[in-house]
């Protein structure tokens, strides 16, 4: 019976460039600082563009953010978990929206529907932001 | 505050402009292929926007 040789080449462990968590929290905070600090600055600036004008455009349109609630049927509270984690997923833009007191009323309007469509829009390119940003810190992709 | 009022045609032009920009960024790996991809997305959000406009005109006549 022959026996295979050991494999001489270790396995290659490659580091991360940056820690996952600190470039997705940070993505998360300001659109585009993920990849700004991975060395994306063209790529950050893009991102941060596209954001930032979903995120006005909403807010122009006076659409009203989401919020969670626990009355209603299971479809209207699905519905407003999620537009809220789109909201909040847009990071500092929320906070200081909602600290600056943007709160408009939710109404029967289809500038109102689209602003609070074009809100969670700026959440949810943000996450794909923070997905892709996460997946250069980890070397899965450039 | 000042207010926004696009209408319905401008609304989804700037989605589908976003949108394609930030799909072409995110999936791939070459600036070619991004730019591609990106006006590939565009593209198609323009057919489906014409394609349903269309769709919803001659369903309600």
């Amino acid at each position: 019976m022959k026996l295979m040789p050991a494999s001489t080449a270790p396995a290659v462990q490659q580091k991360p460039i940056r820690s996952p968590w600190l470039t997705v929290i940070l993505a998360w905070l300001v659109p585009g600082a993920g990849h700004f600090l991975l060395g994306k600055r063209g790529r950050a600036l893009i991102i941060f563009a596209c954001v930032i004008i979903a995120f006005a455009v909403g807010a122009l349109m006076r659409g009203p953010m989401f919020q969670p609630t626990t009355t209603g049927d299971v479809l209207s509270r699905l519905i407003q978990t999620a537009g809220f984690v789109g909201d909040l997923a847009a990071g500092l833009l929320y906070f200081i929206a909602v600290g600056l007191g943007y709160w408009p009323a939710d109404e029967p309007t289809h500038m109102s529907d689209y602003g609070s469509k074009f809100l969670v829009a700026a959440g949810v390119i943000n996450i794909l932001a923070m997905v892709d940003a996460c997946e250069i810190a980890t070397r899965q992709k450039d | 505050m000042p207010t926004l009022n696009l209408d319905h045609f401008q609304t989804s032009i700037l989605f589908a402009l976003l949108s394609s920009v930030i799909l072409g960024l995110t999936t791939k790996s070459t600036d070619r292929e991004r730019l591609r991809y990106g006006a590939q997305c565009f593209g198609w959000f323009l057919l489906a926007l014409f394609g349903i406009s269309w769709f919803m005109k001659l369903l309600h006549g």
